[in-house]
């Protein structure tokens, strides 16, 4: 049985607002052009966690809406599905992760060249080395 | 199995990538900034495993149960394969003079290193004898295994505040671990049970930074107990509108309005509920449509009755739109209200009638 047949109706929508717009996402993209500065000017990457700010479904539809589709969009198969996809601005990343139900674990706007994630770690290559030389050597 | 936790991880099958999601959520959910899931992704992936002493006295194996629901599939079940549990009745192989000798050796392999975690209470009445493992009494044991402990995790309501043992007329003489040890951090993680995954951050906690988190009056991890379940309630924008449930299949049940007329705790409890959920985030008692027993909480048991209301809330009929405004104001009030009552609750020992539970 699936939740939506439990005649409860789930209405999550504060009082007096407008479509659910608590008005707490358009900071976060005053925050998101300082730390786009600062990727630029020092490199640095950075990320905004979006479980840890009170914001709404609709808020956070509103803010996707407006940070757009970018070019990329990574899935990541680990434990679940995790999407990074880059917005119309480039640097600024959208990131979801899920847990193996397809819930939504946490959620991210990440602000980095590339994002962490994505890039192979050091070690983890050096073991790829390895076996693409056990491959070479059994040919 | 002594090396880095990455390596132990990777001979299981978990990618790098797998663990730095892990941190990342962990890192959200423990309310620590963003940039923290990569430092506790590096520290922990360090780590070694620490030795780790489950002891359960006056319990019923909830805990137990719970922190078990964290496991396997999830990574927090892999982390917690990533301490080294010498000692836990009911998960360990061994059994008799066996387990207790694997105790002996480990309190002594890692004095003054282990992390001892507590579930149940302690009975101090007829000198300890309502409870004994190897014949030997609770108090008897936790005084020995507190004295060599980096530090003590009390875990669920029991081991924190004494939970339903201790409840009136406490027949046993049931204490919480920290009436008893004084001289050692201690931790309490309440709730009958606890959430798995409060359970499993705390020791995450541990792992990483080496010491425990951030505590509150009670001795709780201000992480998951800094805010009330009200406060982080989805059904919250109701009670300020002043829209309740008046019985459990009326139209404002259906509809889904708050449960406070219903005997909710949610106002005075301090617990992760609202937030983390339940069963893998699937749902938790509020969103099932129940109000909260306030379980995390101490004496919840004696506190007046899980179907009475906390308070009588301010009319709402009469109020309508002006309850949003003062509503927050209620909340406070009703919380004074409330700690009265549970100490006239508790000096009374009000019996539960048939005609509660049908308010």
């Amino acid at each position: 049985m699936s939740l939506e047949a439990i005649p409860i109706h789930v209405i999550n929508q504060p009082p007096g607002e407008e479509a659910g717009l608590t008005g707490n996402a358009p900071p976060l993209l005053r925050e998101l052009v300082e730390l786009v500065k600062r990727l630029l000017d020092t490199g640095e990457a950075a990320a905004i966690d979006l479980g840890a700010m009170p914001l709404t479904p609709a808020d956070l539809a509103w803010l996707r809406e407006k940070l757009g589709e970018g070019e990329i969009a990574v899935t990541l198969q680990a434990n679940g599905e995790s999407t990074l996809n880059e917005t119309a601005c480039p640097g600024v990343w959208w990131v979801t992760h899920h847990n193996e139900q397809g819930a939504v674990t946490s959620q991210f706007i990440e602000v980095a060249f590339v994002p962490e994630l994505v890039k192979a770690h050091p070690q983890d290559v050096a073991i790829g080395l390895e076996s693409l030389e056990l491959m070479i050597s059994d040919l | 199995m002594q090396g880095p936790l990455i390596d132990t991880l990777a001979r299981q099958g978990i990618t790098r990538r797998t663990f730095l999601k892990y941190c990342a959520t962990l890192a959200s959910m423990m309310a620590l900034p963003p940039s923290a899931g990569r430092a506790m992704a590096e520290a922990m992936a360090a780590a070694r495993r620490p030795s780790v002493i489950w002891l359960p006295f006056q319990e019923c194996t909830g805990c137990t149960e719970s922190i078990t629901r964290s496991h396997s599939p999830t990574l927090e079940g892999m982390i917690f394969d990533m301490i080294s549990l010498d000692y836990q009745e009911t998960l360990m192989a061994a059994a008799g003079h066996q387990a207790e000798e694997a105790r002996h050796a480990a309190m002594k392999a890692n004095a003054g290193k282990y992390l001892l975690i507590v579930d149940g209470s302690i009975p101090l009445g007829v000198d300890g004898a309502y409870s004994c493992i190897g014949g030997r009494s609770n108090v008897d044991i936790l005084k020995e295994a507190a004295e060599g402990a980096a530090a003590i995790v009390a875990m669920g309501s029991c081991a924190s505040y004494g939970g339903i043992p201790k409840a009136n007329p406490n027949p046993t003489g049931a204490v919480s671990v920290s009436d008893i040890v004084k001289d050692k951090p201690i931790v309490n993680i309440p709730g009958c049970p606890p959430i798995p995954v409060v359970m499993t951050g705390v020791l995450a906690h541990y792992l990483t930074f080496g010491s425990l988190p951030e505590l509150d009056a009670k001795g709780r991890p201000k992480a998951f107990f800094g805010e009330t379940i009200h406060d982080r309630c989805y059904r919250r924008p109701f009670y300020d509108q002043g829209k309740f449930a008046k019985t459990f299949d009326d139209e404002g049940a259906r509809m889904g309005w708050c449960l406070f007329e219903l005997g909710c705790k949610g106002p005075v409890t301090y617990n992760a509920c609202a937030t983390v959920k339940w069963n893998g985030g699937t749902s938790w008692p509020v969103e099932s449509g129940h109000g909260c027993l306030g379980c995390s909480e101490p004496d919840f048991w004696d506190a007046g009755g899980f179907y009475k209301a906390l308070s009588v809330p301010a009319d709402p009929l009469k109020i309508g739109a002006a309850a949003a405004v003062v509503g927050a104001g209620t909340g406070v009030a009703v919380s004074f209200a409330n700690r009265a009552k549970k100490g006239a609750a508790k000096s009374a020992h009000q019996t539960i009638t048939l005609a509660d539970l049908e308010k």
